[in-house]
């Protein structure tokens, strides 16, 4: 895996401090994703209007906001998916640890092992559950049978979906609940090790079981990756998140603390929408 | 059905109406009808045009003899049963992995405005009448293609073992140039099913692939390919039941020879080509009953094929992963 | 790791140029089956073609007249046997039949008989038809057209019935109207650009078949316009005259298959036009 974790804080951020050690203080703010100027279009409508935003490492980001703000969107930038349709065009910076990844030379397939995204609906697969979790390792590494099991083991294990899949494992991947689907979603998707988590609405389609357990999953991924959560649902985004993004008509209105934003918020359409006085 | 919930119009009108109505009713049960018995009626017409023939060299006789004269008046299927399905067999195994790619490339990696012309190009395919493909192979094509087959000589000739199947004269017509045209003219049928389904795929399966850094071929062998096996699978059987039946450009570039040879260079002869050569020249009752019961034999054949193919898409469906 | 990543990068490229290589072969066979057919066919024509019968063999005369008469008496056979039945019987399943175990059994007939090998539809009307009656005759060839016929303008009926809203049939029949006053002034009309183009694509379809002309239609040197005694055909005179040593022969065998596509081709291009107002209206 490529770790160079050169961290040039680009913009007025707070200066690399000591790396996010302590968990219960979000405090020290290292952006592992620096969005600037982020212009977006689907053919001529413009989506996305001038956006600035840091994504710190090793915390959550709950972007939240009414249906068409462009969350999705800005998400769906970070792993430069837009690229494959025709009529999408993304302008600006989207820096990953310094590095313009919307002007890279490196290949996209290498960012986007570095960038896991998980989706609103589970996408299994046609394959069993077994090769979902290796059909991205082995994208990436070469293993060994028992190595590959270990891996595959470690990955449902996280993704507290090992108990329930272990004597099923040949088994095709559509055969699950959906709840389970989406946790076999999120381990395939750390199978590959990466370091950002995109996930776009990930409970939408679950049940609320099945929502509990991919938050608290969601929780416990944040000592290792910097994840980021697109939710319509504002209590998980309150649950879940470290920081949230208040996005509307395509800007991001407020970007703070999630407590903060949940408390005592600036913006008086932020006040709004957490109230539910609209969206 | 409906015709009750008229209100009270004059009761005269009322009975005319009634009377169009069930009329219209009926004469169109008795088309939907004509049109449900016309396989039934198909199947025992030829059965019975063919029974002097059944009678005469009974089923395995006729099946397993190749000798096919007209002089003696002995006939036996054996050479064009074999003719059939190598020709269909070569059509295939040209004809899928081409397709596979045609699909591929319109629905993963051509860039947008190419997709449409692309697709509507490798379609027109399919309307060109096969006398056209016909006429192409056998005045342009063959006489290309022995210029070619010195070469297949010279180099697919000396592989030991399957060597044998192309050595033979540079005639340009033979088994082989069937296949060549069979595969040319199932090519749009297969490809435009697989790119159908290709495209009908969910967005955020084939997103989930790229997302994590899989290349377009991984997500179109891993993802796609497995995703959409069984209409996939579909339409491979389709194009092979095109290949089985089809006549004109087959009958043109084969040769016409009831002969089996082993090399592909040589030529042979299907059920539908000699079918077609010789019916016009068939003179005795029994050399036309022959040539009728080769059509029922061809029908034989295409049944078995559609039952192999809905075991095979049964079992298909049953492995992991399938779209439903 | 890098040799892993390199190998992929390769393998795809290597695939990607494969699926592209693909797509030229497919385009290059298409090219040059229309660009010979264009070519040869264009200096074959001449105004003979369509002013003079085909000559006796070995004589040096030009001309086609008689095929493509036959050939539009055929298909006009064709479509006055096909497309009311095809109609009627499509209109049968998707108003009246629906789900029923009779209707899916139409269907599953229908479309068998839509992937039936033409020359089995020609063996099946040689059967029916030339051998009671004892000789080849222009109307069987039209009866074996219109069996190809049928399928396709069942199927595309039944669909296209399928596609018109519920709302205006029931508005209809709430008005009292009779149920074939509903299918034939409500149904049929919203239906309408799709079912010509249903009909449209099965003479398209018929326009190039020669498999069942020739056990039925047989062929004539001579112009006839009666249908119970053989007729010309282009399908079948191309057949002949390709495969004939005559160099004329062989000239106008490409200006008949010139004309076969180009009618073809005309064909699509209409259905597609008549497909795209309708969209646009509606």
């Amino acid at each position: 895996m490529i770790k160079t974790k050169a961290i040039l804080a680009t913009g007025g951020a707070d200066a690399p401090s000591a790396a996010a050690a302590g968990e219960s203080r979000p405090e020290p703010f290292v952006p592992k994703i620096s969005v600037r100027n982020l212009n977006f279009y689907y053919g001529k409508a413009q989506a996305l209007n001038n956006i600035s935003l840091q994504i710190p490492e090793h915390r959550v980001t709950a972007f939240i906001g009414p249906s068409g703000c462009g969350k999705s969107t800005l998400l769906r930038t970070f792993n430069r998916m837009f690229e494959l349709y025709q009529d999408q065009r993304a302008e600006g910076e989207v820096n990953l640890d310094g590095e313009n990844i919307l002007r890279s030379k490196t290949d996209i397939a290498r960012i986007r092992s570095k960038i896991g995204m998980v989706f609103q609906k589970p996408t299994p697969f046609p394959m069993s559950i077994y090769d979902n979790i290796a059909f991205g390792i082995r994208l990436y590494e070469r293993l060994s049978r028992a190595e590959m099991e270990a891996r595959v083991e470690g990955c449902l294990r996280q993704a507290a979906l090992w108990d329930e899949v272990k004597d099923k494992l040949g088994q095709s991947g559509t055969s699950l609940s959906g709840g389970q689907q989406q946790r076999l979603c999120i381990a395939r998707t750390i199978a590959v090790k990466p370091e950002v988590l995109l996930l776009d609405e990930p409970c939408s389609a679950l049940d609320p079981i099945s929502t509990a357990k991919v938050e608290e999953m969601i929780y416990q991924l944040k000592t290792e990756y910097t994840v980021v959560i697109v939710t319509h649902n504002m209590q998980q985004a309150a649950r879940a998140s470290d920081y949230t993004a208040f996005m509307y008509m395509g800007e991001v209105v407020e970007f703070d603390l999630t407590r903060k934003i949940f408390t005592a918020p600036r913006e008086s359409r932020t006040e709004d929408y957490i109230t539910g006085r609209f969206g | 059905m409906a015709n009750s919930e008229a209100p009270e119009p004059a009761r005269g009108r009322r009975v005319i109406v009634l009377q169009a109505d069930f009329l219209f009713h009926k004469l169109a049960v008795l088309m939907a009808t004509v049109v449900g018995i016309t396989l039934l009626a198909a199947v025992a017409a030829i059965g019975y045009d063919s029974w002097p023939a059944i009678k005469t060299f009974g089923v395995l006789g006729f099946l397993t003899s190749s000798q096919w004269d007209p002089v003696s008046r002995h006939f036996g299927a054996y050479p064009f049963i074999v003719g059939t399905l190598v020709s269909s067999t070569i059509a295939m195994l040209l004809a899928v992995p081409v397709s596979f790619g045609v699909a591929v490339f319109i629905s993963e990696l051509a860039p947008g405005w190419m997709r449409q012309p692309v697709s509507a190009a490798v379609e027109m395919l399919a309307a060109v009448p096969s006398i056209v493909y016909g006429l192409w192979g056998l005045l342009v094509f063959a006489p290309a293609f022995a210029n070619v087959e010195p070469w297949i000589n010279d180099h697919l000739g000396v592989i030991p073992g399957i060597g044998r199947l192309f050595q033979g004269p540079p005639m340009g017509i033979g088994m082989l140039t069937a296949g060549i045209v069979l595969a040319i003219m199932i090519l749009p049928y297969i490809s435009s099913i697989m790119r159908d389904v290709f495209i009908a795929t969910p967005v955020q399966l084939k997103e989930s692939a790229y997302a994590m850094g899989a290349t377009t071929w991984e997500v179109a062998r891993n993802v796609l390919l497995p995703y959409t096996r069984t209409a996939v699978a579909g339409g491979i059987f389709l194009g092979l039941g095109r290949a089985l039946g089809e006549t004109m450009a087959v009958t043109f570039v084969i040769g016409n020879s009831d002969n089996l040879s082993a090399s592909l260079l040589m030529p042979g002869a299907t059920i539908p080509s000699v079918i077609a050569n010789e019916f016009t020249e068939a003179t005795s009752k029994l050399y036309i009953s022959s040539l009728i019961y080769l059509g029922l034999v061809l029908i034989a054949i295409t049944l078995i094929v559609q039952v192999l193919a809905v075991l095979l898409l049964g079992s298909l469906r049953r492995r992991p992963g399938g779209a439903a | 790791m890098i040799p892993l990543y390199a190998r992929r990068r390769a393998v795809n490229l290597f695939a990607s140029s494969l699926m592209f290589a693909a797509t030229c072969i497919g385009l290059f066979f298409l090219a040059w089956i229309l660009w010979t057919t264009l070519k040869l066919g264009m200096t074959a024509m001449h105004w003979d073609l369509f002013l003079k019968d085909t000559p006796a063999p070995g004589n040096g005369g030009y001309g086609l007249r008689n095929a493509f008469v036959g050939s539009l008496i055929l298909m006009g056979i064709a479509l006055l046997i096909g497309v009311p039945v095809g109609l009627m019987a499509g209109t049968w399943l998707a108003e009246y039949g629906g789900r029923s175990r009779m209707a899916n059994l139409v269907r599953f007939v229908n479309d068998i008989m839509l992937s039936a090998p033409s020359i089995e539809i020609g063996l099946f009307t040689y059967a029916i038809m030339v051998d009671p009656m004892g000789h080849f005759s222009a109307i069987s060839g039209g009866v074996a057209l219109s069996i190809l016929m049928i399928p396709i303008i069942v199927r595309t009926t039944d669909e296209m019935l399928k596609l018109v809203g519920g709302e205006m049939r029931e508005a209809a029949i709430a008005l009292g109207a009779p149920m074939w006053k509903v299918i034939t002034h409500i149904t049929w009309k919203g239906a309408r650009a799709g079912i010509l183009t249903g009909i449209l694509i099965s003479l398209a379809r018929i326009s190039g078949e020669t498999a069942p002309l020739l056990f039925t239609a047989l062929n004539n040197q001579f112009f006839s316009t009666k249908l119970g005694a053989p007729i010309a055909n282009l399908p079948v005179v191309i057949f002949q005259f390709a495969m004939s040593p005559y160099e004329n022969w062989q000239q106008m065998a490409w200006a008949g298959a010139f004309v076969a596509i180009v009618f073809i081709l005309t064909i699509s291009v209409c259905s597609r036009l008549i497909l795209q107002s309708a969209v646009k209206r509606s």
